[in-house]
């Protein structure tokens, strides 16, 4: 029965949500439905027939009025017990071996997959594709009709990918690589969850997937993979906003109001006059003094993000983990343009302007260690 | 304790509750009995703590966004939820409140083995819960119950509220082991001339069973909290992988006792309801000999299925499939025992009274409890449902829905013999109904969410499928409402008859185990004369008294004392 519908899904085609299971986009899914419509099955007839058996026992051998001694009844019946034991045992050593079918297929990767590497880390999802060279952060791309497989490590506690609609689910564990794969069947946007419990925005730790047709995909993975090289340096403040920010959403605000990290509105302002004080009592003006670690104001933004166990800030714990080799050079550089020019990309409350006047000056600062 | 109080008029009958005054006589008491009804108020006191958490959870849940808590506030609430009500609610209930009060009188015994020592665990579930409560004044907890590694050791990570919490559970632990002993020892030495091992009801060994687990795994689970303060407090690398350990091994270790604690959680509820559902039909218990070895059947297999709490962790392969295997074959001495369930029922004398209802409802919901744990164990299906609420159901239905309502059943059954008192049997029906409906609609929308894809400890469900899911989550508010509403009528209706309730007879059911034939309440030593033990699930000997308002033994059937006597 399952691998039939094997076959079907083979097809390329989505199954419908049904009340019971979200859309099926990957090859798995009407494999794995197929089992579940076959436990629920067996679960409505055993649960029809022990409710039926109850009500009817409950009502047909009331007690009645004046019903004041009893049957002594009988006390055991072998062959009825070893047949009702001996039912089940069947059922459940048929369930088992279809459970494990499907597992098998869930679990081993066809050998021409497309892989790419994921890396989970409170409270985002990265995903670097190796054949492009390209880094996305909550999004995830991949193409339609090729078995993706994702090499997954975690930065610092357990996650778990999982998209409901390829029916496919792995923790992420620090210290050890894990791996799943898929083979997407149609192209859409499906939501992509952290099922192992994370802390703080364990629930925010979303991504969205997209299929892409291979053309398409290909089309999209070239355009990325030059996003950051090509983008005009008068763009690179509202670049990172948009394309990079998305990956420090979850810990610092743009609004002034505090969450797991500092908010970056006024962040500048307080890396400028070194204001900035640290859980150890120390300001960063003390380590702004001429020849001091950071006497470029720029160097303690940078620090932040490669090594940001550095120097934590009064009032927080060290969450933060290091973005060292996942951000190239000329995407920090945006990074640190953003954050210096903040108070224009965004209004009072946070929200993002849609035509930032940056002034004139703009794109010739921090270039200075841009090496592309 | 042995002071007999001499003021005031003695009491026309001298019971348990009248013995000894004053508050040291309760706090120091060496009575099971009195150790039993502290157990029940101070575990019926955390049920509403962990109840009201619950709710706030629910609450949340209204909206996608999230209605009332942030996430550190919502991460709290959740597991305080399940911290609470799975080591000071769930596991002590049965066992530790029931069974403390129950065990030695239907055993025929005058108290436990060591009467101290039973005290001696009352007070450490104190000191723990106190540990637990302290969690929340000193940083908070937001682990979830399982304490997963390497986030609850890393002081980056979780809370501050870890350590008490840890320390909480360790004592907490050490209570039910002692709890535990004492039952094996007393099930082993106290049984009185006339009770065999198969002679007792099928209660006790579902008690016998538990106290084998409680005794054998529970230990482990000691350790492994142990090992996890050492390496939060001190930088020990054990389970942290930045310290060069393993967190899936923190995984194994809390499973081989947790997995084995849902059966410290489930076996003295079927326990109940084997008793609940004779008594109540007035019909002999239906392969009480099947029923009685699949309690320890239950209990050796539960240590060999801790793996399937970890088919999505990174286990190896061949180890799921394994672990998968060995999982369906607890499946079926759990849908054996309801099969005999209902064949007690079967052409019995069925009364429609609160604890029969309960006893119902238990085959109802542990029905739906059991199979949806074959979605579970089935391997290709797991890896969809693992930690979506699905399985926030499956346990529920299993945990609460069977296990509390089994326990709650089990309090009105026993209500009369422990207080002396009727309840209002109209309010018990009217709040079972609310009970059984307001579960329902609860956890089984949690079904529909979970296989749609609904993550569990999630503070908000903000993304593509929020519409998908908000309805489910409504329909699920609501039911915990009601649920709510439920309990606290039954809270209601039970204090209400303590003051005015009708005086209950020795044997208002027409129960045949020991602890029917002594007075409602028993007296200090439990037994006034030697009780007669005999075959506890044959009714046929009993008749209806009308003037005693309760069952009595019939005229026509002689009298087995003598008997029974010479036979031993």
């Amino acid at each position: 029965m399952t691998s039939l519908l094997m076959m079907l899904a083979a097809a390329g085609t989505s199954t419908e949500a049904t009340f019971w299971m979200p859309e099926g986009a990957s090859t798995v899914a009407p494999d794995v439905d197929g089992l579940f419509d076959f436990i629920n099955l067996i679960c409505y007839i055993f649960f029809a027939l022990v409710v039926a058996a109850l009500i009817w026992f409950a009502i047909r051998y009331r007690q009645r009025k004046g019903q004041h001694t009893f049957e002594g009844g009988p006390t055991h019946n072998m062959a009825l017990e070893i047949t009702w034991t001996a039912i089940p045992t069947v059922i459940v050593v048929v369930m088992f071996i279809l459970g494990l079918q499907t597992f098998l297929d869930l679990r081993t990767s066809p050998g021409n997959a497309y892989d790419i590497n994921v890396t989970a880390q409170k409270w985002s999802w990265t995903f670097q594709h190796p054949e492009f060279a390209v880094t996305e952060a909550a999004e995830l791309t991949v193409p339609a009709n090729r078995p993706v497989r994702l090499l997954m490590g975690s930065q610092d506690v357990l996650h778990s990918l999982f998209v409901p609609a390829f029916r496919v689910k792995q923790d992420v564990v620090p210290g050890r690589y894990t791996s799943l794969w898929f083979e997407a069947t149609q192209p859409g946007t499906y939501q992509l969850y952290c099922t192992e419990y994370c802390g703080k925005d364990h629930s925010l730790m979303l991504a969205t997937v997209h299929v892409l047709e291979w053309d398409e995909f290909q089309a999209k993975m070239g355009k990325l993979a030059r996003e950051y090289e090509e983008i005009p340096e008068s763009q690179l403040p509202s670049y990172a906003l948009t394309r990079l920010y998305n990956r420090c959403a979850s810990c610092h605000t743009l609004d002034g109001s505090s969450s797991t990290g500092p908010s970056f509105k006024g962040l500048w302002e307080r890396t400028a006059e070194g204001t900035t004080v640290f859980t150890d009592g120390s300001t960063l003006a003390d380590l702004q003094k001429p020849g001091g670690v950071y006497d470029i104001p720029e160097n303690y933004i940078r620090a932040s993000l490669v090594n940001p166990q550095a120097h934590i800030v009064q009032g927080y714990t060290g969450a933060m983990p290091s973005f060292q080799g996942q951000l190239k050079e000329r995407q920090i550089d945006a990074l640190v343009l953003m954050i210096k020019h903040l108070d224009k990309l965004v209004d009072d409350q946070g929200n993002i302007l849609e035509n930032p006047d940056l002034g004139s000056e703009t794109p010739q600062e921090g270039a200075a260690d841009d090496n592309g | 304790m042995t002071t007999v109080d001499t003021r005031g008029p003695a009491p026309v009958l001298d019971n348990y509750l009248t013995h000894s005054r004053g508050l040291r006589s309760w706090l120091l008491t060496l009575d099971h009995k009195r150790i039993g009804l502290m157990y029940l108020v101070s575990v019926l006191g955390a049920f509403f703590l962990g109840g009201m958490f619950a709710l706030l959870v629910r609450t949340q849940l209204l909206t996608p966004e999230g209605l009332i808590m942030d996430g550190d506030q919502y991460n709290q609430a959740f597991t305080l939820h399940g911290a609470i009500m799975v080591f000071l609610v769930i596991i002590p209930s049965v066992p530790a409140a029931l069974g403390n009060f129950v065990l030695p009188i239907m055993l025929g015994a005058k108290d436990v083995a060591f009467p101290r020592l039973n005290l001696f665990s009352y007070w450490l579930w104190i000191v723990g819960a106190i540990f637990f409560v302290l969690s929340l004044f000193t940083g908070g907890l937001d682990t979830g119950w399982t304490f997963y590694t390497p986030y609850s050791v890393d002081q980056g990570s979780a809370m501050a509220g870890v350590i008490p919490a840890l320390t909480g559970a360790f004592i907490l632990g050490f209570s039910s082991i002692f709890t535990g002993m004492n039952f094996i020892v007393t099930i082993h030495r106290l049984r009185p001339p006339g009770m065999t091992w198969f002679r007792m009801p099928l209660f006790l060994w579902a008690i016998y069973a538990t106290a084998i687990i409680q005794v054998l795994a529970t230990p482990v689970l000691g350790i492994t909290l142990a090992l996890l303060i050492v390496e939060r407090a001190f930088g020990i690398g054990i389970f942290n992988p930045v310290l060069g350990g393993d967190p899936v091994l923190y995984q194994h270790f809390f499973w081989f006792y947790s997995h084995p604690a849902v059966y410290i959680m489930i076996l003295p509820a079927m326990g109940i309801i084997s008793d609940l559902i004779a008594v109540h039909s007035h019909r002999h218990i239906f392969g009480y000999g099947f029923i009685a070895w699949s309690s320890i059947a239950i209990a050796i297999f539960s240590f060999l299925v801790w793996g399937h709490h970890m088919f999505t962790s990174g286990q190896s392969e061949l180890v799921t499939v394994v672990f998968s295997l060995i999982t369906f074959s607890v499946a079926i001495p759990s849908a054996v025992k309801v099969f005999n369930w209902l064949a007690t029922m079967y052409k019995g004398t069925i009364s429609w009274n609160t604890p029969m209802l309960y006893g119902m409802g238990f085959i109802f919901i542990f029905t739906i409890g059991g199979l949806t744990g074959l979605h579970l164990g089935t391997l290709g299906t797991d890896i969809h449902l693992h930690d979506t609420y699905f399985v926030v159901a499956h346990f529920h239905y299993v945990m609460m829905g069977s296990a509390l309502i089994a326990f709650i059943g089990g309090i009105h059954h026993w209500w009369p013999k422990m207080t002396g008192r009727m309840y209002n049997e109209n309010w018990g029906r009217f709040a079972f109904a609310l009970v059984f409906i307001g579960f329902n609609l609860t956890f089984f929308s949690q079904f529909m969410l979970g296989s749609q894809g609904m993550p569990r400890r999630y503070a908000s469900y903000v993304g593509l499928q929020q519409d998908v899911f908000q309805p489910y989550h409504i329909a699920s508010t609501i039911g915990s409402y009601v649920l709510a509403l439920g309990f606290f009528i039954t809270a209601g209706y039970l204090i209400q008859s303590l003051i005015g309730g009708r005086r209950a007879s020795a044997n208002p059911w027409g129960g045949r185990s020991l602890e029917w034939q002594c007075t409602s309440p028993p007296p200090h030593d439990n037994f006034s004369e030697a009780p007669t033990v005999g075959d506890c699930y044959d009714f046929s000997v009993l008749r209806w008294d009308e003037q005693e308002q309760g069952y009595v033994w019939r005229e026509d059937v002689p009298h087995p004392q003598q008997e029974e006597v010479e036979a031993t």
